[in-house]
């Protein structure tokens, strides 16, 4: 996966649900057993910015 | 059956009549999908050149920008690899040619393993088991290959090599590895080992030489034998049957294979990868088969928000990455149903939770609708 942006999804009480979307497409789990979570935390340790929540 | 066929006098010993299938009694291959049966991400795939692309379950053929491929799960009609009950097979064939890759650049047919499954073969102990990975191999290159076997947890390489005597025939491999005491392979989900078909690769993945002794992984050593697939576009790779056992055998002595149902197979690539779209179906397909329909609003038509829960029918290896589609091929979308009146596409679909068993789906207000209708991929691989 080549990550363009990821945002944080928060629940309809505004509360964060330990997943992110990707790209507007790949709902990643916050599990650091999940290959595409493991891309995140290279893509921010490059020095991106997981934008919050609408 | 037939009196006669039963054998009573293994009945009372509890004797089994093959040797050879009682080393791991009703036990299931190591290796998922070896059979390539399994293709739930579709059939063929053109223009390959980076990334993970899976032409059939749990085998991924990873290449960075060395060359482009086509890549398909074939059908088998004729040959050694048929005669001997294998019905399917992974194939890649060279559609651009790349015969001087940069030195970083690879191309690498792998399948992947938890820790957890692994631990039978006694890695890191005093009593430390051998391997032997036998497979067939088809391709126009009378040349020889090289399959490693990486320790990820503990960094660690073995190799073997494989020379394919014949042009375009199917032809069975053997190969040893030896047992390694150092370096226990983790007792959890996570990645431990990949058995790695390493077809191309740049300057940084040659040189050495394949290891026949496990020994601190070097990138140098993982391609010392150079199938060079991406070379010319004469080239292509098939495979199949591929088994890993533990203990040494010679293709005389290799436990049979062992040929799962589909359903069984298809069972177990589901704790890695599961979509509704049909078995062999393009992942993002324009079709409703297969798509999951809500039970209806509770509260009848409703422009507002609506949601869904689905419980897989195997939990995954971990929590999954999850994308939605429409039955219209949109991503990130589903397709909010009035029944009895129109079907709107390309509506919203928010990830309202998951884990490693289920997830719910909302689509907040839109148009009016009673229920949702959406298909859906859950990647839980390694």
């Amino acid at each position: 996966m080549i990550i363009e942006k990821v945002k944080k999804i928060n629940n309809s009480e505004g509360e964060f649900i330990n997943h992110y979307l990707v790209n507007d497409k790949y709902n990643v789990p916050k599990d650091e057993a999940n290959r595409d979570y493991q891309s995140i935390l290279a893509w921010v340790a490059d020095g991106n910015t997981i934008q919050e929540a609408d | 059956m037939a009196l006669s066929k039963i054998d009573v006098a293994n009945m009372l010993t509890g004797l089994v009549p093959n040797d050879n299938t009682i080393r791991r009694p009703n036990a299931q291959p190591i290796i998922i999908n070896s059979d390539m049966a399994v293709a739930q991400r579709g059939t063929s795939f053109t223009g390959v050149s980076s990334g993970s692309n899976f032409p059939v379950d749990r085998f991924e053929f990873y290449p960075t920008n060395l060359g482009a491929y086509t890549i398909i799960q074939e059908a088998l009609t004729s040959g050694e690899a048929y005669n001997n009950g294998f019905r399917t097979a992974l194939r890649i064939d060279t559609t651009t040619a790349d015969a001087s890759p940069a030195a970083t650049d690879y191309a690498i047919l792998r399948t992947k393993f938890e820790g957890q499954d692994l631990q039978l073969f006694k890695k890191g102990t005093s009593n430390a088991e051998k391997f032997t990975l036998a497979f067939w191999v088809k391709s126009n290159k009378t040349t020889t290959g090289q399959v490693n076997l990486f320790d990820i947890d503990n960094n660690r390489l073995v190799s073997g090599t494989y020379t394919i005597s014949s042009a375009n025939t199917w032809e069975k491999k053997v190969i040893n590895f030896p047992a390694d005491t150092t370096g226990a392979f983790d007792n959890n989900n996570a990645l431990s080992l990949v058995v790695e078909f390493f077809l191309d690769g740049g300057s940084n993945f040659t040189g050495g030489t394949a290891p026949t002794a496990w020994e601190a992984q070097t990138n140098a050593d993982r391609n010392a034998n150079n199938f060079a697939i991406g070379s010319s576009t004469d080239n292509d790779f098939a495979m199949t049957g591929v088994q890993l056992e533990v203990g040494e055998y010679t293709s005389s002595t290799l436990p049979p294979f062992q040929h799962e149902s589909f359903g069984d197979n298809l069972a177990r690539c589901q704790r890695y990868f599961e979509t509704t779209f049909e078995v062999g179906t393009a992942i993002g397909a324009s079709t409703s088969t297969g798509i999951i329909r809500s039970g209806g609003n509770q509260g009848g038509r409703t422009s507002g928000r609506m949601g869904h829960g689905f419980t897989y029918p195997v939990p995954k290896r971990s929590a999954p990455t999850v994308v939605f589609y429409d039955n219209s091929g949109n991503s990130g979308a589903l397709a909010r149903l009035d029944q009895g009146s129109s079907t709107a596409s390309n509506k919203n679909a928010t990830l309202a939770g998951g884990s490693q068993k289920s997830f719910e789906v909302t689509s907040t207000g839109d148009s009016t609708a009673d229920c949702l209708n959406y298909h859906f991929t859950a990647d839980a691989e390694l």
